[in-house]
């Protein structure tokens, strides 16, 4: 009886991005096909519907501008403190859903994952496009405020896909790392909400980038690229002026590193989901 | 580049290990703990060793082996959904997995929706599935239940829009594991009858199961898997016949240690004049049996191919006295063909209660002529060998003469012929 392959033999997978990509390319009709079947059968379930996707940012808006505002004296300028922290929450509530549905979008698709072969990728992808349709769904109601204010967004806004751009790269990182780890150490679903929760107060959605001081800031960018992304909406779109580039930059590089790492991350762990599920 | 269809992989290992149950932190955590204090943890256990084999387009590969033996772990490697250890795996061309009942169905999907989202799995666009969809659910026969939720289908309904949904979508491979033992037989032979249509356009076919017949009607190879690795590959007739004789050897004949009030202590099979056992000639079964007191009984003596159904069936009543009783049985001309055969008994008071279980208690070998061999696609239930001779005229008198058929009277008492479905 042999006791193992001769070392030669060993499987080797060929670490190919560009194939990695096409291969993702060549799925997107499934991405979209999941992300549907996860909206349809969410809201098949839910009376509310597209509502509960609202529901989430409202309420925390309503709960900030009625506690937090009044505690913490927040200094907002010209600009109601409903609509500057309605602007923080968009984003963070797209970070925070994107990593607890993406997070967990491998694990509740064992199933699947177990018996047939697709790009293991599509799963956190298809849970983002449900937390981006979540998201359109909220900024509805920004419109809303934008009215009932009687503000009107500033022309700078033509930089939000920058920061958007941002946004995503790391998002989409920390969302593909969070769903490979947790098939391996499935108890760690536990820890992402409260993970999240201390997140929220992180990042700066109740209160300004500039509640932290000057000289500690570009720290806190590299950190938490969701800090500068956020200053830079709130600029752009409330007070007309440009995003503060160089805090943007480190947050940019920041972002990029965790997308990065975080895919690379998830294609090593990939090999083993079968094994372990 | 390869054909699509085309399967190859050589030297393929697969290992577990054993001890991960669960996939927790906190296990990890442990297992960590136990490393430091005493040595490497529990070694690794191989699934796959050294597997290889080639498949061009179009063949059919059957796969068998006990549980455990690695079959499952081996087409999880071909669909890619696993990755092997060690080894080199190609697949050319579209994949079609049916692992499991209903493996990518959604409960809170309408059947139409599942039917688009397997197709997209598959890596189909919408077009190509609506052009299939009708076949789909004709052959899965949920025509009126497409757009409810497949949570409220029946086991049956699923396992038929899951079959049909793979079978229909035109993989250039296909792989069944062992689906249809949960559909009716009807649904079975539709299944059978599909994958051999699909084999037929060229699909490669490569099908689980424990019910050889179905296995050797449908593929013209067969793989035996044992304990991880290769036993047999060839012939599925011949692959089947290996793996049949080993299985059976070691159901080593159980009833004999019986610890009922009935025990079988001797079972003896020879041919005539206590020879090897030939076709069309005398057989002599002589089983001895002890009682702690006397019983009415109902005694069965069955001839089989391995499994509990019987070839031939013999059965009687019998009242055996308290200590040994002798029973013989002579069948004049034993119609089998050559083969290893197996001998079961079973005793039953008048009521049909057991006392002594159906089981094998003897094995013999038949020398004879063989079977002629079935056309693809068709299952014998049991080799039953007739006497006969042809005669084909020549092509100005286009009529094939019936046969001068001797169809092996059996004279013996009360002989039956058991339909075998393995």
């Amino acid at each position: 009886m042999l006791d193992g392959p001769p070392p030669e033999l060993r499987f080797r997978r060929r670490f190919h991005l560009g194939a990695f990509l096409r291969e993702l390319w060549a799925a997107r009709e499934l991405v979209r096909t999941l992300g549907e079947r996860d909206l349809r059968a969410r809201y098949k379930q839910a009376a509310l519907g597209f509502s509960w996707a609202v529901l989430t940012p409202l309420v925390y808006m309503v709960v900030f501008t009625v506690f937090f505002q009044r505690v913490a004296d927040v200094e907002t300028g010209d600009v109601p403190y409903a609509l500057f922290a309605y602007l923080g929450l968009l984003p963070w509530t797209l970070f925070s859903s994107c990593v607890s549905l993406g997070g967990l979008s491998l694990v509740s698709n064992l199933s699947l994952l177990n018996k047939v072969y697709c790009p293991r990728e599509v799963f956190p992808l298809a849970s983002a496009g449900v937390a981006v349709t979540d998201t359109v769904a909220a900024s509805l109601v920004l419109g809303i405020l934008f009215a009932v204010h009687t503000y009107a967004p500033r022309a700078t806004v033509v930089w939000v896909p920058v920061l958007l751009a941002v946004q995503l790269a790391f998002t989409l990182g920390v969302t593909l790392a969070v769903s490979a780890v947790v098939v391996y150490l499935r108890d760690l679903r536990h820890l992402i909400p409260i993970i999240l929760q201390v997140g929220l107060f992180a990042t700066p959605v109740a209160y300004g980038i500039d509640a932290v001081p000057g000289s500690a800031r570009w720290v806190y960018a590299l950190a938490n690229p969701l800090a500068p992304v956020i200053d830079g909406y709130r600029r752009t779109v409330l007070y007309g002026t440009a995003p503060d580039w160089s805090l943007l930059g480190l947050g940019a590089c920041s972002a990029a590193v965790v997308l990065v790492s975080g895919y690379s991350l998830f294609k090593r762990l990939e090999t083993g989901f079968a094994d372990v599920a | 580049m390869l054909r699509d269809g085309t399967v190859s992989a050589a030297h393929l290992w697969k290992r577990f290990r054993p001890d991960r149950g669960r996939t927790l932190l906190r296990d990890e955590v442990q297992r960590l703990g136990r490393r430091s204090r005493r040595g490497p943890a529990q070694p690794w256990a191989w699934a796959l060793r050294d597997v290889g084999f080639e498949l061009a387009p179009g063949e059919s590969l059957g796969l068998v082996g006990a549980n455990g033996s690695g079959k499952s772990t081996l087409l999880k490697i071909l669909c890619r959904v696993m990755y092997p250890y060690a080894g080199r795996v190609e697949v050319a061309g579209r994949v079609g997995a049916l692992i499991e009942v209903a493996s990518g169905l959604h409960p809170d999907l309408s059947g139409r929706e599942n039917a688009y989202l397997y197709g997209s799995l598959l890596g189909l666009g919408r077009r190509e599935v609506a052009a299939r969809f009708d076949e789909i659910i004709a052959f899965a026969e949920v025509d009126d239940a497409v757009d409810r939720q497949v949570k409220f289908y029946s086991s049956g309904m699923k396992m038929r829009l899951g079959f049909a949904v793979a079978a229909f979508l035109e993989p250039d491979l296909l792989l069944v594991d062992e689906v249809l033992a949960v559909g009716d037989a009807s649904f079975q032979n539709r299944c059978l009858g599909r994958m051999r249509e699909v084999l037929a356009q060229g699909t490669t076919l490569i099908y689980v199961s424990h019910d050889l017949p179905t296995v050797e009607a449908t593929c013209a190879r067969g793989l035996w898997l044992e304990r991880g690795e290769v036993r047999s590959d060839g012939p599925v007739r011949e692959v089947l016949g290996e793996y049949r004789r080993a299985v059976e050897s070691e159901a080593e004949l159980i009833a004999r240690r019986g610890d009922g009030p009935l025990r079988v202590t001797r079972a003896a099979v020879t041919g005539d004049e206590g020879g090897v056992a030939r076709t069309l000639e005398p057989l002599d079964v002589v089983l001895v049996i002890e009682a702690e007191q006397g019983w009415n009984t109902r005694l069965y003596l069955g001839v089989t191919e391995g499994p509990a159904s019987p070839v031939l069936l013999f059965a009687r009543d019998v009242f055996l006295d308290a200590g040994t009783t002798d029973v013989g049985l002579r069948v004049d001309a034993l119609p089998l063909p050559r083969g290893r055969y197996f001998l079961w008994a079973g005793a039953f008071t008048r009521r049909d209660q057991e006392l002594v279980p159906w089981a094998p208690v003897a094995r013999f070998d038949v020398v004879g002529p063989d079977l002629a061999p079935t056309p693809r696609g068709v299952a014998r239930l049991a080799p039953v060998h007739a006497d006969a001779a042809w005669s084909v005229r020549g092509a100005d008198r286009p009529h094939l003469a019936p046969a001068a058929a001797d169809p092996a009277p059996t004279r013996a008492d009360r002989v039956e012929f058991g339909g075998s479905s393995a």
